[in-house]
This record gives C-alpha cells, sequence and structure tokens, in this order.
C-alpha cells in the first residue's frame, strides 16, 4: 500500500480579537491525496443514478438459452 | 443529453445470467469512488452521473468477463477511466500539454511543501474543483487514484499503462502543482 500519504489531524484554532471571542475551525491537510479523501467522503452519490440503473437494467433482455448440444460442443 | 441507456451499446449481450445480487453489492460497494472520479475528473455533476450509470452498466453487462485477477475497484476503475477519458476526448476538454504542470510550482513563490489549509469547508468542493480543473487531465487522474486508500502505487501504474517509479514521479509533481494551485484559489 502506498506509504508516502500523510495524515494530519484536524485542528481546531481559537482567534481573540478585542472583547470578541469566537471559534474558528481549520483543517489542515499534508497532501493533495488527504484533502480529495475528505472531499470524496463527504460526496453523496445522487440516488437518481441507482433508480436509472435499475430501469437500464430491466430492459436488458437475458440472451436465449443455448441447448445442451451447444454448451457442450461449445457452439 | 442523451440517453446513454439508448446508444448502440444496448446490442451487445448481457450476462449470460443476471446477477441481482452481485450488481447490488458492486454498486454499493464502489459507486461512492466511481462517482468521484467522475465528477473530479469531468468536473460535472450532470456528466459524472451520467457517466457513472454508463459505468455500472458496462460492467454489469461485462460481469462474466471479470475473472476476479483484479480487485473489483480496480476493474471497475479501468472502465471508468477509459469512458471518462472517451468523453474528455469527444468534448475536446483536454487541458494542454502535461509539462505546463510543472512549470506552474517550478516559478511559484508560494511553498508547496507546506500543508494545504482550509478554513472554511462550505466552498471547498469549488476550490478543489477549479484546482483540479487547471491541472492536466494525467495529473487530475493520479491524484484522484491515489486518493483512494484502496489502490496500490502498482495498481494505479497499472490502471495508466505506466511504471510505478513513473507514477511515483509524476505523483510528486501532481501534488507540488496542486498546492500551489489550491492556494491560488483561496
Amino acid at each position: 500500500m502506498k506509504q508516502e500519504s500523510q495524515f494530519s489531524s484536524d485542528e481546531q484554532h481559537r482567534h481573540e480579537s478585542g472583547q470578541e471571542s469566537h471559534h474558528q475551525t481549520a483543517r489542515e491537510f499534508a497532501t493533495a491525496e488527504e484533502l480529495l479523501r475528505f472531499d470524496a467522503a463527504q460526496t453523496v452519490v445522487p440516488p437518481p443514478i441507482a433508480e436509472r440503473l435499475k430501469q437500464s437494467a430491466a430492459q436488458l433482455a437475458p440472451p436465449p438459452r443455448r441447448a445442451w448440444w451447444q454448451k457442450l460442443f461449445g457452439r | 443529453m442523451t440517453d446513454p441507456v439508448q446508444g448502440p451499446e444496448l446490442m451487445e449481450p448481457p450476462p449470460a445470467a443476471w446477477p441481482g445480487d452481485e450488481i447490488a453489492r458492486l454498486y454499493a460497494e464502489h459507486s461512492r469512488a466511481i462517482y468521484y472520479l467522475a465528477l473530479r475528473f469531468l468536473g460535472d455533476p450532470q456528466r459524472a452521473e451520467d457517466a457513472t450509470h454508463d459505468v455500472f452498466l458496462k460492467a454489469f453487462r461485462k460481469l462474466d468477463q471479470f475473472r476476479g485477477e483484479s480487485s473489483a475497484r480496480t476493474w471497475l476503475y479501468r472502465i471508468a477511466i477509459n469512458h471518462c477519458q472517451n468523453l474528455l476526448q469527444t468534448w475536446h476538454q483536454r487541458h494542454v500539454v502535461a509539462n505546463s504542470d510543472d512549470a506552474i510550482w517550478d516559478h511559484a513563490p508560494a511553498r508547496t511543501d507546506s500543508p494545504l489549509r482550509v478554513l472554511e469547508t462550505k466552498e471547498l468542493g469549488q476550490r478543489i474543483q477549479t484546482t483540479l480543473d487547471r491541472l492536466s487531465a494525467e495529473y487530475r487522474l493520479l491524484l484522484l487514484l491515489v486518493a483512494d486508500e484502496e489502490l496500490s502505487y502498482d495498481q494505479i501504474a497499472a490502471l495508466v499503462g505506466q511504471s510505478t517509479d513513473a507514477v511515483r514521479g509524476k505523483l510528486h509533481r501532481a501534488r507540488k502543482t496542486f498546492a500551489v494551485l489550491f492556494e491560488q484559489t483561496a
């Protein structure tokens, strides 16, 4: 498996300015693939794909069954 | 966009026996990986939807040809890569020369070895897409494949038809180029 990937944990930074303080979440990614991995994990496959696929599969008629002698002689 | 189901590929014979459970399992296990590759490689959600549908339909038709010599994920990626690359060729959306990628970070003032910091994840997807769109198709594909932890470098090399060393070298450059371009999207 890949050895070069480095993983870093998410960091939370607190920024304070004047009297107002607030939390800001920063994420650090050591490599591009780590960032892409995070992005992929957030990605949801659109449900219509499965529905379309189901319909498309239903349109595919099974081929005619081969007779026993065709199977036997590889025709 | 025309319905890909209506294309001439419907003339191809489907698998002898339609293994419903196998289809459902393949889709459940790998649809996210295939959709993500199509989404970020093509850069268009609708096209990615169509591509994912077509890839799985192709896979289902050829299921009897899958002999388990490679992993199902690798097999599906191979179909997806061919499909997406054909689409890119058809749409004339290929990026220029791969070498132009290197020129980006060769002269970039930004440090390319610093971590990629993201303060706002809300528009992260758009930033990533903008960055990937500016990469060559080759670098884009390599980064998307290496992001899948299920793939080894050897498997990636086999998928893109290059040596493992060549893939490692190109990935090194692709990462640096990505870092520079990503920083520019902030």
